[in-house]
């Protein structure tokens, strides 16, 4: 479903670059994001890892699966650029 | 005072041209030449973009820097002047130091020579019309271009002509005006010659609001031998001490810091120009020496009053350098920093207007300081003090530990420290719909708007939260301070996140992190209405107190998409393609909202202890 998502934000993207109302993405800047990203994703690994309560689990547990779905995003995201 | 300006200027003018003809070309002259001030300094503006607020943000890094840029941005835009009121700005906007911005300041005391060499040099010796014609003609085709580029390029290019043709009538009016008369009968010798030409410089400069003009008026003369060499050494320090005004004026709609820096430059120019008069004489011989080995010949005294303008103003640069540290301190004690007023606005001052590059990180600032204000206000509402959210791994248990309520009257509060700097905010912001602004710059500016928007309104929907929060946090309640104490955690960690966003290293951070709180956000607000529904059905809660907190969870939920929203806007990417990059790979909000399915399996929330099971009634 994201990257059935993803397709079209990218479509909708490429028809703005035509227009000119757009900035033209290069792997660079996808490469610069998702380095970010893993960054991220390890750190609240880290924290996981350290979390003492139910609660705190459960909420780690839920970023890092929204992280490692950026993730996800921004390799096809790459793939599609490069 | 300022509304007699205008008719005296006019009528001296008139009176003048009435009793010599021959001044109104001289006039002319220094009209045209302002005239291509002002382009110069348009055509700078059109071009700059972001590019003077990195340069400048970058070369007030160390006093070296700082001195370079200033004496190279005042040579390319031929105006002490513009370099001083755009340092200012940025200063007042807390874009850079203040040690930074007295560096440029001083160096912009070197760049500025540079008008008399342009004149004494090229000027004097050259067929300068010859130039300025196609200049100006080349110029008016760009200046109507869409491109922002184009146009920067054509006023700045009709800008220099305009420069060229007013120093070329000044030159052919002076040699009109000494058949006529002959200025040399008004010379004075001596310290009486030396006081009063200096204040004739001064007062000249300080009419025509440019140094440079009264550099250009005095070698023009000097060359048509209408004054003497040592009246127009006179002159030019004079003209160096004028100049010091504009920077104060500048300094009006500026912020302490603004007027601090119009203070440096006051007594630097001065101190200088003290230096000068008072060894003057030697300084005369230093240039005859230097002119002697530059091969500049005895009796070129436009040249050699070139030589002298810079020679004296490197002389006061090299002097004041090493008291740079002890000026600052006396700026700082002398204009001293107000106690910071959290209910005013900071960085947004008239200064911001002077220079409209500044007003994005102004704006930038100010948004800054609001979710500052926002954020405390949000956490005493909740009954919560910040350094302890902040600082611990278990906002659950500072939140189960904070039973006390804080003595504030949230509606007056917010009154003071939120809307009078939204205000400012929405104000400044509007004046982005100004098309000096390119459009990436207005995108900015307006994004920066909407997040003060709803930082605005996170704190509006906590205000409504208020009461209960009251009535249900503060003495143990059962379940229902079960639920309101979970909204106060669910809130006080997304203003933790965001506190760590703030704090993260600017190279590492993104947006998108926030997405990670979203998705929490979402899952929780769905959940709510099945979780009430079950301690209704269990006993556990009463529809009374029920129907309150439903309606108080929508504002505590509301208040956190607020938030999200506000930085997600604020800490978006500034280069527009890594922005899009984001934007495609961000979930969407029907994303965020659906019920996780590839998750690994939670682990069962711990239900928090009960106080006491009773079954509590809304009053």
């Amino acid at each position: 479903m994201g990257i059935k998502k993803l397709a079209a934000k990218v479509a909708d993207y490429k028809d703005r670059l035509d227009r000119g109302k757009a900035s033209k993405i290069k792997p660079d800047h996808v490469a610069h994001v998702l380095e970010k990203l893993r960054k991220k994703e390890a750190a609240l690994k880290l924290e996981l890892a350290a979390a003492k309560n139910s609660d705190s689990k459960n909420r780690l547990t839920r970023k890092i699966s929204v992280a490692q779905e950026q993730i996800n995003r921004a390799e096809w995201l790459l793939s599609k650029i490069a | 005072m300022s509304k007699y300006y205008l008719p005296v200027a006019i009528g001296a003018l008139a009176l003048a041209f009435w009793l010599k003809p021959e001044v109104q070309e001289i006039a002319a002259g220094v009209a045209i030449f302002l005239f291509g001030m002002l382009m110069l300094e348009d055509g700078f503006k059109l071009l700059g973009g972001g590019v003077l607020e990195r340069l400048l943000a970058g070369a007030t890094r160390s006093v070296p820097r700082a001195l370079t840029f200033g004496a190279a941005a005042t040579t390319l835009l031929q105006s002490s002047s513009l370099v001083s009121i755009i340092t200012i700005s940025f200063l007042s906007a807390g874009l850079i130091s203040l040690i930074g911005g007295v560096g440029v300041i001083f160096g912009a005391n070197i760049g500025t020579t540079t008008g008399a060499w342009l004149v004494a040099g090229l000027g004097l010796k050259v067929d300068i019309a010859a130039y300025a014609m196609p200049m100006i003609a080349l110029s008016i085709i760009l200046v109507f271009q869409k491109s922002n580029v184009l146009r920067g390029i054509g006023y700045a290019l009709g800008g220099l002509g305009f420069l060229f043709l007013g120093i070329h009538h000044m030159k052919e009016g002076f040699d009109a005006f000494k058949d006529q008369i002959d200025l040399t009968r008004f010379a004075l010798g001596g310290i009486a010659g030396l006081i009063v030409y200096t204040l004739i410089g001064m007062v000249a400069t300080v009419i025509m609001q440019s140094s440079h003009a009264t550099m250009v008026l005095v070698i023009t003369a000097l060359a048509a031998g209408q004054i003497t060499y040592e009246n127009a050494l006179a002159l030019a320090i004079g003209g160096n001490v004028g100049t010091t005004i504009t920077a104060i004026i500048g300094s009006l709609g500026a912020n302490y810091q603004g007027k601090r820096l119009a203070l440096a430059h006051l007594i630097f120019n001065t101190a200088t120009a003290a230096v000068a008069l008072a060894f003057i004489s030697q300084l005369a011989q230093l240039v005859d020496w230097i002119s002697a080995h530059a091969g500049i010949a005895a009796d070129d005294y436009a040249l050699k009053l070139a030589v002298f303008h810079t020679t004296f103003n490197v002389i006061g640069v090299l002097l004041m350098l090493p008291l740079l540290n002890r000026l600052v301190g006396f700026l700082e004690r002398r204009i001293a920093a107000p106690a910071p007023t959290v209910s005013m606005p900071r960085f947004l001052t008239d200064a911001v207007d002077a220079f409209p590059q500044s007003l994005e990180g102004a704006l930038r600032q100010e948004v800054d300081h609001l979710y500052d204000n926002a954020a405390k206000l949000i956490l005493h509402g909740l009954n919560l003090h910040r350094h302890e959210i902040y600082a611990t791994d278990t906002i659950e248990d500072v939140v189960r530990g904070s039973r006390k309520a804080f003595d504030i009257d949230l509606a007056d509060q917010y009154e003071q420290r939120v809307k009078t700097l939204y205000t400012a905010i929405i104000d400044y912001a509007a004046r982005a719909g100004d098309t000096r602004y390119d459009p990436d710059t207005t995108r900015r500016i307006y994004s920066l708007r909407d997040a003060a928007t709803h930082i605005v309104a996170a704190v509006k929907s906590v205000k409504h939260l208020r009461k209960n929060i009251l009535r249900y946090t503060t003495r143990p309640g059962g379940m229902v301070t079960t639920l309101y104490d979970g909204l106060r955690v669910q809130l006080a960690q997304i203003l933790a996140e965001i506190e760590k966003l703030g704090a993260a290293d600017p190279s590492e951070r993104s947006a998108l992190w926030l997405e990670q709180e979203s998705a929490q956000i979402e899952e929780d607000a769905r959940s709510t209405v099945t979780r009430v529904e079950t301690l209704i059905r269990t006993g556990k809660l009463s529809p009374t107190a029920a129907t309150s907190f439903l309606t108080d969870s929508r504002y505590a939920y509301a208040a956190m998409r607020d938030l999200i929203a506000a930085e997600r806007l604020y800490y978006a990417e500034r280069d527009s393609a890594l922005a899009e990059v984001e934007h495609l790979i961000a979930l969407d909000d029907d994303e965020l909202d659906a019920p996780s399915a590839d998750h690994d399996t939670p682990v069962p929330r711990t239900p928090a202890p009960a106080r006491n099971t009773t079954v509590t009634h809304a009053t």
